[in-house]
Order: structure tokens, then C-alpha cells, then sequence
């Protein structure tokens, strides 16, 4: 194994992606070196999965180079990336659920006459080699997701991927099935291959990986760690950044008011049908800004939609500005006073096929009526009231609210929803994926909220934000509110250990 | 070895949809000429005969308008479904309940006076189109059901319950026993317009310009649109989306159903089974070459309903059926084929790399 | 403007094809000119024996024979179908006919396929047919064209309308003919018995209407007058043409015992699945005998030729009188196609007896004594029924098994 490792796998080089509104990888480097298992952490949107996108093909990098095995290359397809070895395991599975494991497996790559006896012995024989038990001749549909996934890799392998993209592999597995697949992986670096392993889960990378690299905001933070020389809490650190330059200073402090939002003992089930959010209570204060930290996934989302009115909740009571809001719908809690910036701006605070007008008037088109029509002026020049007031750049407030840049929906869909005056601002990673420019301008006008004696629940997967902008802070890990932080006193080591569970409070 | 991949475009190139469209329909003409000289027609006698028989005179002209109407309002019926991203199938059972509604009036009011009757055909036409998408529409708003299936099933049980009419009830007894229903009375016949149009022509564009300006304007279409373009954001603008399913899909077949009431006062002398004649299935295509905008869609209904007469008319020159259908499909196709590759591009890829997650395997469901 | 813009280019387009293949000539050849049946009007004479109201027959008539009148080769008669010639039954049959006119009489014949009933596309054809391509003989051969005729005959009245299987008719330029299927029916009735080994028949019928029951009927008739136990089966499939449906009702009634199928259908379906089940198959429409030839015994033919040679003739010479046309045996423009080699030869000599009888008017297949299902005496012992009656005939008679409601 070390003579093999000798050579890079994969060379990644200032590689640069960018969507519409969003800078996914600016200027990203990865080296995979032979025979390794090699992390690739970073928090949501850091552009991990844009990077592996890049790598597997389905992306063409605006800029930056990729080296596989030592040979320049130009993806313009997955195709190509398979074909140069690469192949990619994504969340999603690919597969037809009502073929067998064997015809999934050859799908796209099998011989022109197919013996279906034959096919099936030589994937069983591959399943074998790699201790992937998986009978050929199951139909899919009847798998367990870890199954499944040993299809998925079959699959790669049946294609002869020498380097196999793991996308957060063992987010559908249950423990024991991850430590299984640690083996698997194991087994194939030792052959030679190298696998790349995308995760956040950091006890799964220490266990399982040789090396580490981090991402965060697009860029590269840390490449190849040695995953046995480093603590998990400096890999938390890194994920989460250090002292930023792009965070403001801290605002002075405000008085605090009478409670704006009470949640006490609220639970609620996540999109798999898990119980996601567990015994909540958190209490926000006229005038204050509570921050809630965390590695994503660990229940802000549901935090926030179980305020918000979007996700049930199945016990507890959520009180909003006096009012008992639990088990009402959402309008009701925007009539009692709650702003809301979802995390996903486009499709659920904003509608991405409307014009910038119509997602304006999303909160108020009911008071912009003329009998059952919608009063067109009127209802443009609240859009271009909110435009100037909140210095959103945009063409024609009749364009696509897509065309507008990252920086320019957050100042609209925040403008929307702060000109209703309300009681509690509920901000959901709302300078996420923003240029310095937007993320002070964004935070800075959640403080005038604060300022004007408005509560304001804040979820960030920044650190340095929350640190600086929080006048309490919590962290979420396994679905619970853990430990409450004095933010101008908590180190960040203290709040890295909390949310990569390193205090024994979970597993 | 190469292989051609459709490649969704990032961008839809400006000013392309329409040069798309006509450049579909060139290469249909062209590809059609040469199916026309292959089986020994001239084709500029035969698409002449096509435009004349449905641009080029008045009578033409009027053929094709009529014939328009159920096109359009089927295709408007789908439209305003697919605003929200829901497929009403059913407009073909949806138009048969609208004539059946408006038959059983002229029943009824075989004395009444002729604007009278045919009004209150037009309106029970529209009930029972919206009676007949009553049933998917309350299994899609309150148990999820896809309504595609449903509505698509309920075409059958029209055609059914038409058929127990006609065969009972309904059957005309001067027939000898033929299963036919009588003859409608002349009060019930729709006015002209000019040619052979019918005053149909005018109903079907004040419905879709109100529907384009409820769409587009009204408080109620802006919600639509909004549960159209993203299921959540209109769950966080407190719209109820089981209110907003339910209502589409009834207004879906009332348009329907009133394509069908006029398609009876129209054209037609007495309610027949095969009066749907399609127009239901037709309408989806239209609603699609419509990109699903109430606006768009009479110009896209004319334009087909061109195709269809001009189509049956260059068989009474001796071109076979099957060359007459192969042509409107090809004329179909070509517009419909430049639609998609307005939003795709093609791409050739090399076959020896095979593609395991990737592009070609868009269309395999996943797990 | 998008919009109007793209509809305004789409536009353009037509009129630049339009503008470069200036007006449509009086060029009507068409795909009639296929070779036509051999002449077979040698069997009109016949026909002018049959109906009052078919006067014109007699002035053809004596037009007969090798030389094409003026009158006639002028005629351009059009022809719209309901189906394809391609389905081997209805439509092929009536295609048949138009050939064979059109080889008898040098006139121009035309035709459209597929037209829908119940929809303003009949009209339309016909239109097209009169105003560009000059027809003065219109034929519609499905009973849904029965309105668009009626109205379309007053609104031209120089053009003939002959309507195919309806009853209405104007008294200048608006007929209508149709074929005693019957008397042909009843042979194959006889045929269908003597080849049974159990006695059950089955009938895969299309609509509870008249026509049908009628033919139901004079078939079952006619198999009881070989076997008097004989039962008929009914099976409705509510459709002229759906091979699968015809198919599937074949099969049932083979699964409930019968050992021949006979059918008023359209396609071919229940031959090819009386044939996979080893039964015999009475067919209709034409001699459909190549496409199951183990089950097929016999069939109740339709020969249009005669009937349109003699309808375009009367146009040509002006002789044309509207009224109703019901034809027989005696016309030829229906037939029994030939038995099968293992019918009896007694029974087989029976059957030519009968239709001599039949042709010479001594023998009627209703004549009574007819009972319906429930035993109730319907035509007493010695009368035959009139045409009336039979045009409206809703019940079925005795040894048939279903319902004639449908």
C-alpha cells in the first residue's frame, strides 16, 4: 500500500463553479492520493457536493483543473468521468426498482446478449470479492437502503471505477451497516482503488479515513489531514470556520423584553418519518437575538417549520407573541407577528418561476386587492417600495425572481418580511452562500430588529456569526436543544466539541 | 462510436421559441413533401389543398374556427390544470358530460325560446363538466390520489353512460330502434358568425380571456401560480393547496364541459357518443405547444385545428389516410420536437463509455 | 407580443407554400384509380325486379352492357367511409363495391376513410368532395352520416346523397339503401347447425339494434330448422370494430360450449380465436375464409358492385328516384359465400334449395309460425312479416340465449 500511494488519484486545482445568485466552488483543491480513503468534509453548502459533481462529471468547472492518474482531463459528461475511472455513488440511489440486482448492476453496461445466468454469476462473484452480500437475482424494490447501496457500488465496480464517490454514504444506514461498509471500503483501498468519502458525521471520518479535507464557503480550508494526528473538535473548527473577516462587529447590547416566542416540551417528526425534533423548550425575548448552532441535520430545519406552522408538531405548546400557536396553520403565526426566512429561499420563501413583483406581494397580496383582482400598480410600487428601502439590485421588477443574484433574494425576501412589523424574526441560515457585501448587510438588519426591540431567532451553521451576533446561543445536535452558551465568553473548542457530540450528551 | 444526449440548456436562448416552432414545422413540410413525392402526390397541389381548405376561403376559414373551439377550451381545461402542475386527462370524458348536460336540457326545453335554451345549455354543460371532475378533484385534494388515473377512467364511464342512454331513456322512437337520440330541436342550434362558424368562436375566446386574466391578474390565479411554481412556498404563504387542487380541477372541467355543450349547439345534430371526437387528448397537446398560457392558446388551437382540416381535406384528393395522418403527425411532431430542443441541446457522446447515473438514465425512477 | 408573433410567423409560413403553388387545378386524379373488380354488372338486370320505389333500376337496366354511357363516365361519385378498406369487413366490402362500380361504369370514383360520426368532419368531406373536386354522387356508408345527408341534400340539391343502412330520404335528390342480411343469414344458420356437434351456437353481436337482432334472429331460425334444439348465444361487445373485445367474446362463449361462432362484427378476431380453439366460424362482411380456413364454415356476403353500378348509372342518365332500397338475395347485393367442404351434402342441397326459394319469392325466413324467447307466438302460422316490422324488430325468438336489450 505505500508504494501505491505513491502517485495522486485525483488532482483538483482551483476549481470554480458558479450558479445563478450562488459561487458553489471558488477556487477548491483536492488530492486523492492511490489506495487511500479520503474525506471530503464541509457544512452544507460548502460546495462538497458541487466538487464531486465536478469530479464525477455532471459539472463543467467554470475554471480550475482535474488530473486523474496523472492525465489532465475535461469531463463533459459522467460518461467520461466513468470511462477515466471515476465513479460516484449519489444520495439519491439510480436504480430501477423493479429489475434485479444483477440487471441494475450490468444496466448501461452489459454485453450485447445478455445471459442472464451468466450475469448474475459474475456480479455474485464481484459481491464476493468486496464482501458486498447481495443476491443477484433479488428485484431491488424488495432491498433495505443499505442493500440498495451496495448495488449502487456494485454498479461503480462492475464499471471498474478505480477512485468510487461516496456522497454521505452512511446517512441512510443504520450503525452497524456503516461499520459494514467501513470494512468494505477498507477492502477496496487495500486493493488500490481510492475512495472518496463525503461526510460530516466526524467520528465515521476518524474511524474510517486516511485523510481530510475541508471545505467551506467553496474554498479549500485544509487539504489532506492526517486523520489520525487530528481531534475531531479542530475538524469541527475547521467545518465551521475560524475568526472570520466576514462578520461584523459586535453590536452593543440591547434590553431585553417580555418572551415573543415560548416553546415548551415540542417534538416532531423529520421528512423520514424519524422523530427529528425532541422535548424543545427555548424561550426568545423581545429585543434579544437567540442563536442556535449546530452540524446541519440535526433538527434546525424542523426547529424552524414547526415555528413556522410548515411541519407538524406532535406534542408540546408553541406560544407567539401571546398567542397558542400549535397546531394552527402558518397564517395565523404571520398574524400574530412572525417573519420567516426559510433556508431554502427559492421554493419555499420565494417561487422561483414568478416575477420579482409576485413573490413582493407574497406575504400582502391579500390587502392589495381590487375586488377579486390584484391592483397591478399597487401592487408594484410595494415591490418597488421594498426594492429601494432594502437596496435590491434588479432590472425589472416584472423579470424572473431567478435571474436576481443570491445576495439581492435574500434582501427582498428579508425586506418582505420584515415590512410587516413583526413580533419575532425567524432567520434560517440567511446569510448562507452570500457574498461578504450581502452577509453584513443581511446581519445588520436582523440587528436593527433586534434593536427595534423585535426577537429574533437565529439558525446558522456559522459560528463566527452566531458568536458575534448572538446574545444566547444553544447547540442542536441529535434533534435536542444541548447546552446554552454565553456567547462572549463560550471558546469556540466548547461549542465545536457540543456539536460534534464529543461531550458524551448522545450516542 | 458516437451517441446523441439530450443536454438540458442552461439558459433558453432569446427570440428561440418562435423561430423553433417555425423551423419545426419547416422541416415537417419538408420531410412530408418528400413522403407526398414517395407516394405520387404533388405536393404542392396537396399542402395548396390544405391551406385552402383551411385558410384560404371563408368556408375554410370557418371550418377551422369551429373546429378550434373544442380544441381550444380542452387545451385551455388542461392549461389551467397544468398551471399547478396538475394533469387533467379527463377532458375528453369531461367535454362528453357537457354535451350529455346540455342534451338533457334541449330535452327539457325543447319550448323554450332559442337564447334561452341554448344559455342554459351552455350552463348545464359547464355543471356537468365540472360535476364529471368533481370526484378526482376531491380524491386529489383530500387523499392524494393522482388524478391523472382517475381522471382518465372517468373518460370510459362516459362514453358508458351515453351509451345506456342512447341504448334506453334517451332513445329516439322514431329511430326504429336504432340507438340514436332524437334529432335537437332548431331552437337549440348556436347562431353563425360568418361562413359555417359558429357564434362558438366568440364564446370560447370570452372564456379565455377571462381565464387569462384570472390567471394573471386575479388574487386567485396569483395563488395558483404560486402553488404552481413551488408546493412550499404556497404552504408558507398560508394557501391552502387542497383548496386550490380542488378548485382547479372543477373549474379544469367546466371548461371542458362547455367545450362539449358548445360542440353540441354547434356542430352536431344530436348528442352522439363519438362527439368527444378526441378533442380531449388533442387539448393536451395544445395546452403543451401553449407552454400551458391561457394566452397562447388560440393561436396554437387554430393552428391545429388547421392541420385537422387541412389533413381530412387532402384525402378527398386521392392522398391515403395513412399518408394524411402521417403528415399531421409529422406537422405535430416537428413543432413539438423544436419545443423540447428549445430547453435541450444535443450532444454526442462516446458509446464505449457507458453511463451508469448520469444523463441517459434521466427517465429510470429512482430509489 | 411573443405570441402573436409566433402564430403570425406560422402563418407566414402556410401562405409561403400557399403562394408558391398558385390555385388548385381541376387535377382530380385520385387514388380511385386503382384496378378495379372485375364488371359485374352483368348481375344488375336482377335488381329491377325488386322494390316500387326503385324505379330508376329499370332505366339502367336497359342501359346494361359492354358500352360505358356518356351519362355515367361523367358521373364522379364519392365515397365516405367509416372505417378502412384495409379492415377485411364493412368498409372492404363497400371499397369492393366502389372498384367494381367504377370498372362497370367508367365513371370517376373517390373516396375518404376514417370519418367519425357525430362531428362536423363528414360534412366537411363531403363539401370538399362537391365544391373542389366536382362530385354529384355522395355515398355514406355508416348510419351516423344519416343527419349531415339529410341537411347537406338540401343544400345541394344537384348532387345526389345515397345513405348506406339508414331510413330517411327526401323526395328529389336524398335515398337510402340497405341489403336483406337476413335471407343470407338464415342459410348460414342452417350451415352453422349441421357442422355443431353440441347444438350451441354462439353470436358475437356488435349493438342490440335492429339490423342485428334481425340477422340474430334469421340465423337462429335457420339453425333450428336443421336442428331444432340448436340454441344462439348472444354476446354483446358494444362496438363494430375492436378485434381484442370481439376476440375476448368469442372466447367466452367458446369457454360457456359453443362449437361455432358466428358474428356480426367488423373485424376478424373471433375466426382467429375460434380457430385456435379448434371450433368452427361463421363470418360476415366478405369471404373471410383465408384468415381462419380450418373454422371457417360459411359467410353472409355483402356485394355492393351491382347496387352502386347501378346508383351511378341513374345519376349519369338523370334517372335517379330517392326512396328506400331494399335488396335480397334476387339482387345480388347480398350472398351467402361458399360452405365449407364437411357441411352435409343433404343439408348443402337444402341450402340451395332455399335460396332458390328465396331468390323466386316463394320462401320468406320469418314466415310463421315464429315464436320469441318466452314462447309467445309473434308471425302466426302462414304470415310473413312486412318490412315495417322487420325495420323494427326488438325481440328476440325462440332458442336464443341473452337479452335483446342488450
Amino acid at each position: 500500500m505505500p508504494d501505491a500511494a505513491s502517485e495522486d488519484a485525483v488532482l483538483l486545482r482551483g476549481i470554480w463553479k458558479r450558479f445563478p445568485g450562488v459561487v458553489a466552488n471558488a477556487g477548491a483543491n483536492l488530492r486523492v492520493r492511490r489506495g487511500t480513503i479520503h474525506a471530503v468534509l464541509g457544512e452544507n453548502g460548502a460546495g462538497k457536493s458541487t466538487l464531486m459533481n465536478v469530479l464525477s462529471g455532471v459539472y463543467r468547472p467554470d475554471e480550475g483543473d482535474l488530473v486523474i492518474d496523472g492525465r489532465a482531463r475535461r469531463f463533459s459528461s459522467p460518461a467520461d468521468a466513468i470511462a477515466a475511472g471515476v465513479g460516484m455513488v449519489h444520495q439519491e440511489f439510480r436504480l430501477v426498482p423493479t429489475f434485479t440486482v444483477a440487471e441494475n448492476v450490468v444496466l448501461g453496461a452489459s454485453p450485447l446478449r445478455i445471459d442472464k445466468r451468466d450475469i448474475s454469476a459474475r456480479v455474485d462473484a464481484l459481491a464476493d470479492q468486496y464482501g458486498l452480500a447481495a443476491d443477484p437475482t433479488r428485484p431491488v424494490w424488495q432491498l433495505s437502503m443499505g442493500e440498495r447501496q451496495r448495488v449502487e457500488i456494485l454498479k461503480a465496480l462492475w464499471r471498474d471505477a478505480r477512485v468510487l464517490i461516496l456522497d454521505e454514504p452512511t446517512a441512510v444506514l443504520t450503525p452497524a451497516e456503516a461499520d459494514e461498509l467501513g470494512g468494505i471500503i477498507r477492502r477496496m483501498a487495500d486493493e488500490g482503488r481510492s475512495v472518496i468519502f463525503i461526510s460530516h458525521k466526524l467520528d465515521e471520518v476518524k474511524a474510517f479515513c486516511d485523510e481530510a479535507t475541508v471545505l467551506r464557503g467553496g474554498k479549500t480550508v485544509a487539504e489532506s489531514l492526517d486523520v489520525r494526528e487530528i481531534e475531531p473538535t479542530r475538524m469541527a473548527e475547521l467545518m465551521v470556520g475560524d475568526a472570520g473577516a466576514s462578520v461584523a462587529e459586535r453590536p452593543a447590547p440591547h434590553p431585553v423584553g417580555k418572551p415573543v416566542l415560548e416553546l415548551r416540551g415540542v417534538n416532531a417528526l423529520g421528512s423520514r418519518g424519524l422523530p427529528a425534533l425532541i422535548d424543545a423548550d427555548l424561550t426568545v425575548n423581545e429585543g434579544e437575538i437567540v442563536g442556535i448552532a449546530g452540524v446541519s441535520g440535526n433538527g434546525q430545519r424542523e426547529l424552524a417549520d414547526v415555528v413556522a406552522g410548515l411541519t407538524p408538531t406532535t406534542s408540546g405548546s408553541i406560544v407567539l407573541a401571546g398567542v397558542d400557536v400549535a397546531g394552527r396553520p402558518p397564517r395565523v403565526r404571520f398574524k400574530a407577528g412572525l417573519a420567516y426566512i426559510p433556508e431554502d429561499r427559492l421554493g419555499v420563501g420565494l417561487a422561483p418561476a414568478l416575477s420579482v413583483v409576485d413573490n413582493a406581494i407574497l406575504r400582502s397580496y391579500r390587502a392589495h386587492r381590487r375586488g377579486p383582482l390584484l391592483a397591478v400598480e399597487r401592487c408594484k410600487r410595494f415591490c418597488e417600495g421594498l426594492v429601494e428601502k432594502f437596496g435590491v439590485k434588479v432590472g425589472n421588477v416584472d423579470d424572473r425572481i431567478g435571474s436576481l443574484s443570491g445576495g439581492n433574494l435574500q434582501r427582498l425576501l428579508l425586506g418582505r418580511e420584515l415590512s410587516g412589523e413583526p413580533r419575532l424574526v425567524l432567520a434560517a441560515q440567511p446569510t448562507r452562500g452570500l457574498d461578504v457585501q450581502g452577509v453584513r448587510a443581511i446581519q445588520q438588519l436582523l440587528v436593527d430588529q433586534r434593536d427595534a426591540d423585535t426577537g429574533v431567532l437565529l439558525i446558522s451553521e456559522d459560528l463566527d456569526e452566531l458568536l458575534t451576533l448572538a446574545d444566547r446561543l444553544f447547540v442542536m445536535s441529535e434533534g435536542r436543544l444541548l447546552a446554552e452558551f454565553d456567547p462572549t465568553t463560550a471558546t469556540r473548542a466548547e461549542i465545536g466539541a457540543a456539536m460534534a457530540g464529543a461531550d458524551g450528551a448522545m450516542r | 462510436m458516437k451517441r446523441p444526449v439530450l443536454v438540458r440548456r442552461d439558459r433558453v436562448l432569446p427570440g428561440s421559441q418562435a423561430f423553433a416552432f417555425v423551423a419545426g414545422l419547416v422541416v415537417a413540410l419538408l420531410f412530408g413533401a418528400i413522403l407526398l413525392i414517395a407516394s405520387g402526390h404533388d405536393p404542392i397541389e396537396v399542402y395548396g389543398r390544405m391551406w385552402s381548405s383551411s385558410f384560404g376561403s371563408t368556408n375554410g376559414l370557418g371550418r377551422t374556427f369551429n373546429r378550434a373551439v373544442p380544441l381550444a377550451l380542452a387545451g385551455l381545461a388542461v392549461a389551467i390544470a397544468g398551471t399547478m402542475g396538475l394533469w387533467n386527462i379527463g377532458a375528453e370524458g369531461q367535454i362528453l358530460a357537457g354535451a350529455l348536460g346540455a342534451a338533457w336540457v334541449a330535452r327539457i326545453g325543447e319550448t323554450w325560446s332559442s337564447p334561452a335554451l341554448i344559455t342554459a345549455m351552455l350552463v348545464a354543460g359547464t355543471i356537468a363538466g365540472l360535476v364529471w371532475a368533481l370526484g378526482p378533484a376531491l380524491a386529489k385534494a383530500g387523499l392524494g390520489v393522482n388524478e391523472i388515473i382517475t381522471t382518465l377512467m372517468l373518460n370510459e364511464v362516459a362514453v358508458r353512460v351515453v351509451r345506456y342512454l342512447l341504448n334506453g331513456a334517451w332513445k329516439d322512437p322514431a329511430s326504429l330502434n336504432f340507438p340514436v337520440a332524437p334529432k335537437l330541436p332548431e331552437a337549440a342550434r348556436l347562431p353563425g358568425l360568418f361562413g359555417r362558424a359558429h357564434l362558438g368562436v366568440v364564446i370560447a375566446l370570452v372564456v379565455i380571456a377571462l381565464v387569462a386574466v384570472v390567471v394573471n391578474r386575479s388574487a386567485w390565479g396569483y395563488e395558483l401560480r404560486i402553488a404552481g411554481s413551488s408546493g412550499p412556498a404556497a404552504a408558507y404563504a398560508g394557501i391552502s393547496l387542497k383548496r386550490k387542487i380542488l378548485t382547479v380541477l372543477l373549474v379544469s372541467g367546466a371548461i371542458a364541459g362547455l367545450g362539449g355543450a358548445i360542440e353540441l349547439t354547434g356542430n352536431a345534430e344530436r348528442i352522439t357518443e363519438g362527439i368527444s371526437n378526441g378533442y380531449g387528448f388533442a387539448g393536451i397537446i395544445v395546452a403543451a405547444l401553449a407552454l400551458m398560457r391561457p394566452w397562447a392558446i388560440p393561436a396554437v388551437a387554430v393552428v391545429f385545428g388547421a392541420v385537422q382540416v387541412g389533413g381530412s381535406s387532402i384525402q378527398t384528393l386521392g392522398v391515403p389516410a395513412s399518408v394524411a395522418d402521417i403528415l399531421q403527425a409529422l406537422i405535430l411532431a416537428g413543432a413539438l420536437i423544436a419545443g423540447v430542443l428549445m430547453a435541450y441541446r444535443v450532444r454526442w457522446v462516446s458509446t464505449r463509455a457507458q453511463d451508469p447515473s448520469g444523463d441517459g438514465l434521466e427517465a429510470v425512477a429512482g430509489v | 407580443m411573443t405570441k402573436l408573433r409566433r402564430l403570425l410567423l406560422l402563418l407566414a409560413v402556410f401562405a409561403m407554400i400557399a403562394a408558391g403553388c398558385g390555385s388548385d387545378g381541376g387535377d382530380s386524379d385520385s387514388a380511385s384509380t386503382d384496378d378495379g373488380a372485375t364488371d359485374e354488372s352483368a348481375e344488375d338486370d336482377a335488381m329491377a325486379e325488386d322494390d316500387d320505389a326503385m324505379a330508376e333500376d329499370d332505366a339502367m337496366a336497359e342501359d346494361d352492357g359492354e358500352g360505358h354511357s356518356g351519362g355515367a363516365a361523367d358521373v364522379i361519385a364519392a365515397f365516405i367511409y367509416i372505417g378502412p378498406p384495409g379492415d377485411a369487413g364493412w368498409t372492404f366490402a363497400h371499397d369492393e363495391g366502389r372498384k367494381a362500380a367504377e370498372a362497370a361504369t367508367g365513371a370517376t370514383t373517390l373516396f375518404i376513410e376514417n370519418v367519425p360520426e357525430g362531428t362536423e368532419d363528414f360534412a366537411n368531406a363531403a363539401r370538399d368532395f362537391i365544391e373542389n373536386e366536382g362530385a354529384n354522387l355522395i355515398v355514406g356508408t355508416s348510419f351516423g352520416y344519416m343527419d349531415d345527408m339529410e341537411t347537406l341534400a338540401g343544400e345541394y340539391p344537384d348532387v345526389v346523397f345515397e345513405h348506406i343502412s339508414g331510413f330517411k330520404s327526401n323526395d328529389s335528390n336524398f335515398g337510402n339503401t340497405f341489403g336483406r342480411m337476413y335471407e343470407p343469414r338464415y342459410l348460414s344458420g342452417m350451415a352453422a347447425a349441421s357442422v355443431s356437434e353440441t347444438g350451441q351456437l354462439g353470436y358475437v353481436a356488435a349493438f342490440p339494434i335492429p339490423e342485428v337482432i334481425r340477422g340474430i334472429n334469421a340465423f337462429t331460425l335457420g339453425a333450428r330448422a336443421v336442428n331444432p334444439d340448436a340454441t344462439v348465444e348472444v354476446n354483446w361487445t358494444a362496438t363494430w370494430f375492436d378485434p381484442p373485445v370481439e376476440g375476448n367474446s368469442a372466447q367466452a362463449l367458446i369457454d360457456a360450449g359453443a362449437d361455432v361462432i358466428a358474428m356480426h362484427q367488423d373485424s376478424t378476431a373471433a375466426g382467429e380465436v375460434a380457430e385456435a380453439a379448434g371450433v368452427r366460424w361463421v363470418s360476415y362482411n366478405s369471404d373471410m375464409s383465408a384468415f381462419a380456413p380450418e373454422a371457417f364454415v360459411t359467410a353472409p356476403v355483402w356485394d355492393w358492385g351491382p347496387r352502386y353500378t347501378a346508383l351511378i348509372e341513374a345519376v349519369g342518365d338523370g334517372s335517379y328516384t330517392p326512396g328506400g332500397y331494399w335488396g335480397g338475395l334476387s339482387d345480388g347485393v347480398v350472398d351467402l359465400a361458399p360452405l365449407a367442404d364437411d357441411v352435409p351434402a343433404d343439408v348443402a342441397g337444402q341450402i340451395d334449395d332455399l335460396k332458390g326459394q328465396i331468390v323466386d319469392g316463394s320462401f320468406h325466413p320469418f314466415a310463421g309460425p315464429v315464436n320469441d324467447q318466452d314462447g309467445n307466438e309473434v308471425i302466426a302460422d302462414g304470415e310473413t312479416p312486412d318490412d315495417g316490422s322487420l325495420l323494427g324488430m326488438d325481440y328476440f325468438v325462440e332458442g336464443v340465449i341473452g337479452s335483446a336489450a342488450g
